[in-house]
């Protein structure tokens, strides 16, 4: 027995009351986690999903170069280095950094060039399933390549050099075939012709030799910056580049969905804040007598402070704890039902559990502040007298 | 032990301030048992309640132990409420969540420090004292309104309170009940704990070592018992 045991058994005295509050707040707990989970899992599946539409990081070698021009004449510019770097190396390098969960691409490209038919066009080697996980945008007509010998052709490559599915093309002195002619994509990829990059390195001479890396990183849990730090670290010979409009473009798409349910989660939340904030003012003037009885027994207006925003924590605790459980489930049924389940990655993360539970205890106690001052200022003879 | 000297006291009435008290004097000695008669508005329950400290006087003196507590601020007040006074009233006025024996020891449970196994022991002895011996576990619900008096006792005593204000304490009590409730305090009041007590009853007032008559806020007549 001590001074908890008042707002302790209180809260049992009207126990209809005390579950009705209780769920209520609950119930607030509980939609704003289920919305901070889905909107979590939704916001990376929405990223992953963007990442589909081209990389936000660019890996190409730090040459340096030097603008030539005479006479008025500009002569572009020239290479004071060796262009290419290893694939491979530089691969694993980027799948090691710390933040290599947030990696969700990452396409090596050889550039070369070629003349067929007396017209050059460039050949880039690619790795296809790279290059599809940012390029998924892309419809061929014919299909994508099986063997390290067939090729891709560019719309308007295909075009001019005359070229449909089924043709052969003479590269060095290898023969590669034409399987698939990409659709009109509108950048640079209509121009090309697209083959697998370890067959193009051993035709070219190039073995493991690459031109640059394109990078798709999902930038939800980390700031892009943070990504292209430890890769710089990890390549400090390299040159990287963070497409920041891409990034910005991509991030405001993911933020807003988790602004929305934020918003929407602190609605919910103030709103069960005010009922407890209004039930408790409603206790206030219901124990008037139960005040006046403290007080007359020597209890200081603190301590009356005290029983109230205590009651209010007792509240918010059992809230948090059975409001942060529901909504852990009631997230999975909604992912669910939005057919995005497959996606998720809810983990029960214990610390977050307890933070939870004390922020929503610590808010009931703010809620609980003025109503719990309105009782200490009761006097004992004006709560006694008027009843 | 407990002095009033020209306490005035006035409340703000509808249209016009109503003066309840009007120069009172009072003196309760140690172990002494005083009865306050009137009619209803007579002022005897302020006069209680300003002697009890649950109410502050707008003007004269109250002393306690020679000391000014009359406008006192709220740690001494709390303390002397705390330790040496103890109020019952006519309703009972226990926390209806509470058990018979956490009523009687709502006195300590003030803090975050478990109330102690002596206190513990003499609420129980005090119970027994009052007559409620093995009833400690039950809800003042499960109690009639004699027993729920009996607590309000108990809890007074569990402190060793000095002073015993009561307040109608036998207002809502049957007959029988309220003698019963009566010899108890007159037990009390005879081994020691002085008594003020506020009543509207003459026979009950007789219990008292002096009666104070109170009319229209004054001390119309302080009598000893015939």
């Amino acid at each position: 027995m001590n001074i908890l045991t008042i707002p302790l058994k209180n809260t049992r005295r009207k126990p209809w009351r005390t579950t009705l509050l209780l769920l209520v707040f609950a119930l607030g707990v509980m939609s704003v986690i289920s919305l901070d989970e889905v909107s979590r899992v939704i916001g990376d599946s929405l990223e992953r999903k963007l990442t589909a539409y081209g990389a936000n990081i660019l890996v190409a070698p730090n040459v340096e170069t030097l603008a030539v021009s005479y006479g008025g004449f500009t002569l572009g510019d020239m290479n004071m280095g060796d262009r290419t770097f290893s694939a491979q190396k530089t691969v694993q390098a980027i799948r090691s950094i710390e933040l290599k969960s947030r990696i969700a691409a990452v396409a090596p490209k050889l550039v070369t060039s070629t003349v067929i038919h007396d017209n050059r066009v460039g050949v880039i080697g690619v790795e296809l399933q790279e290059e599809l996980a940012i390029k998924s945008y892309w419809a061929v007509d014919g299909e994508y390549p099986k063997s390290p010998k067939d090729l891709l052709a560019g719309s308007e490559a295909a075009s001019r050099l005359g070229l449909a599915a089924g043709n052969t093309v003479q590269l060095g002195e290898d023969t590669y075939r034409v399987v698939g002619v990409l659709q009109p994509t509108g950048g640079d990829d209509d121009k090309v012709l697209i083959s697998d990059l370890k067959s193009l390195q051993q035709t070219m001479g190039m073995t493991d030799r690459i031109h640059f890396v394109e990078v798709s990183a999902l930038c939800a849990g980390c700031p892009i910056e943070d990504i292209v730090s430890q890769m710089q670290e990890a390549l400090p010979n390299m040159r990287i580049t963070a497409l920041q409009s891409v990034v910005k473009q991509r991030m405001y798409s993911v933020t807003f969905v988790k602004k929305l349910a934020m918003i929407v989660s602190l609605v919910i939340l103030l709103t069960a804040s005010a009922m407890v904030g209004v039930s408790m003012l409603s206790a206030v003037n219901e124990r008037r007598k139960e005040i006046g009885i403290l007080r007359s027994l020597g209890y200081s207006r603190g301590q009356v402070f005290a029983i109230f925003c205590v009651e209010a924590f007792f509240i918010g605790i059992a809230a948090g704890v059975v409001g942060y459980a529901a909504g852990y489930f009631v997230s999975f049924r909604i992912l669910d039902a939005l057919n995005v389940a497959a996606d998720a990655e809810i983990i029960f993360n214990w610390l977050r559990y307890f933070a939870v539970c004390g922020i929503i205890a610590c808010l009931a106690v703010a809620a609980a502040l003025m109503p719990a001052w309105k009782a200490s200022k009761v006097e004992p003879s004006e709560a006694l007298l008027s009843l | 032990m407990l002095k009033a000297e020209n306490i005035t006291k006035t409340f703000n009435g509808e249209g016009a301030p109503v003066r309840a008290l009007d120069n009172v004097s009072l003196t309760v000695d140690e172990g002494e048992f005083v009865s306050i008669v009137g009619r209803s508005g007579s002022g005897k329950t302020t006069l209680l309640h300003i002697l009890s400290t649950l109410q502050t006087p707008d003007s004269g003196e109250l002393t306690y132990d020679e000391a000014d507590i009359g406008q006192a601020g709220g740690k001494k007040l709390n303390t002397i409420r705390h330790k040496d006074f103890a109020v019952i009233f006519q309703f009972h006025h226990l926390l209806p969540y509470l058990t018979v024996l956490e009523n009687t020891l709502l006195p300590f449970m003030n803090a975050l420090r478990p109330v102690s196994s002596s206190h513990v022991k003499k609420a129980k002895e005090c119970l027994e004292r009052v007559g409620l011996g093995g009833k400690w576990d039950r809800l003042p619900s499960m109690l009639s309104g004699g027993e729920q008096q009996r607590v309000a006792i108990a809890r007074a005593l569990v402190k060793e309170a000095r002073c015993l204000f009561a307040d109608e304490p036998t207002g809502s009590l049957d007959k029988a009940t309220g003698e019963e409730i009566l010899a108890l305090l007159k037990r009390l009041n005879q081994e020691g704990l002085a008594v003020v007590m506020v009543t509207h009853d003459r026979q009950y007032a007789s219990y008292a070592d002096t009666i104070v008559e109170m009319e229209d806020g004054a001390i119309k007549h302080v009598s000893l018992p015939m």
